[in-house]
């Protein structure tokens, strides 16, 4: 099951998001948080300290690739399977969860 | 950042692990839905506070999630102080048709966690837990 969780600025979907990811690990699931905002304060809310924080390898435009489709339409698709995504990119936090980050803004102006 | 989106969206759209429940934190707002990058979600769970803005930007969340044809689109009610803050979200909420899965009251212990950086300790007693069991039981998870 994918839940995505949105709201406007401050609504509090980062704790919402960190305190459902635990909750449904302490009841047996196997939980990916995804870090799906540009700016990221999803491992802080579930207990990442702060120098694993900054090892995180965020979600990149790499783990995609181009292929045709029956059509012969370009499109993009992942370039390894979704389990092998969270094996490279995830970050471990605890028992049954990992957790994922999408890339993020480095540099002001940069698109 | 359009690249990071498409990963994030490609990602979902190729997910299917049964025994894995992925929970993503969408940027604030609405861009990740007319970009389309919640398109793939089981659930578009929207976090609305109660005051006036905050409800607009979620029922525009919703009408966008039911747009993507996102199967489960519900409001959560979230850090309300008092019983007519909640029954102004509800209020809100039923007089545009959207389902409220959970109420989280505001949580004194959150708002400490959340100045100190740090996690909140599940074990400590919070209403806001309990509420967000229901959110679990809510989605038979």
């Amino acid at each position: 099951m994918k839940i995505a969780v949105a709201g406007k600025g401050g609504s509090g979907k980062t704790t919402v998001v960190g305190m459902l990811a635990r909750l449904l690990t302490h009841r047996g699931h196997e939980v990916w948080a995804i870090d799906a905002d540009s700016n990221p304060n999803l491992a802080a809310t579930i207990g990442v300290p702060a120098e694993t924080r900054k090892k995180i390898t965020p979600l990149e435009a790499g783990i995609l690739k181009e292929t045709a489709n029956e059509k012969g339409q370009r499109t993009m698709r992942l370039a390894i399977p979704p389990r092998e995504v969270a094996q490279k990119f995830g970050l471990p936090v605890a028992d049954r969860l990992t957790l994922l980050l999408m890339g993020t803004v480095d540099h002001a102006g940069a698109g | 950042m359009c690249s990071a989106h498409a990963a994030v969206r490609h990602l979902l759209g190729e997910f299917h692990e049964p025994n894995v429940i992925a929970v993503i934190d969408m940027e604030a707002g609405l861009e990740h839905l007319s970009r389309g990058t919640d398109r793939n979600a089981d659930v578009l769970l929207v976090v609305a506070e109660p005051y006036f803005k905050a409800l607009e930007t979620a029922r525009r969340c919703v009408e966008l999630g039911r747009e993507l044809k996102i199967q489960r689109v519900a409001a959560l009610a979230n850090k309300f102080r008092s019983p007519s803050e909640l029954e102004a979200v509800r209020k809100y909420a039923g007089a545009h048709d959207i389902d409220v899965l959970a109420e989280i009251p505001y949580d004194e212990k959150i708002q400490r966690a959340d100045l100190a950086g740090s996690a909140l300790e599940l074990n400590e007693v919070s209403c806001a837990r309990a509420a967000t069991e229901k959110i679990a039981v809510a989605l038979g998870l």
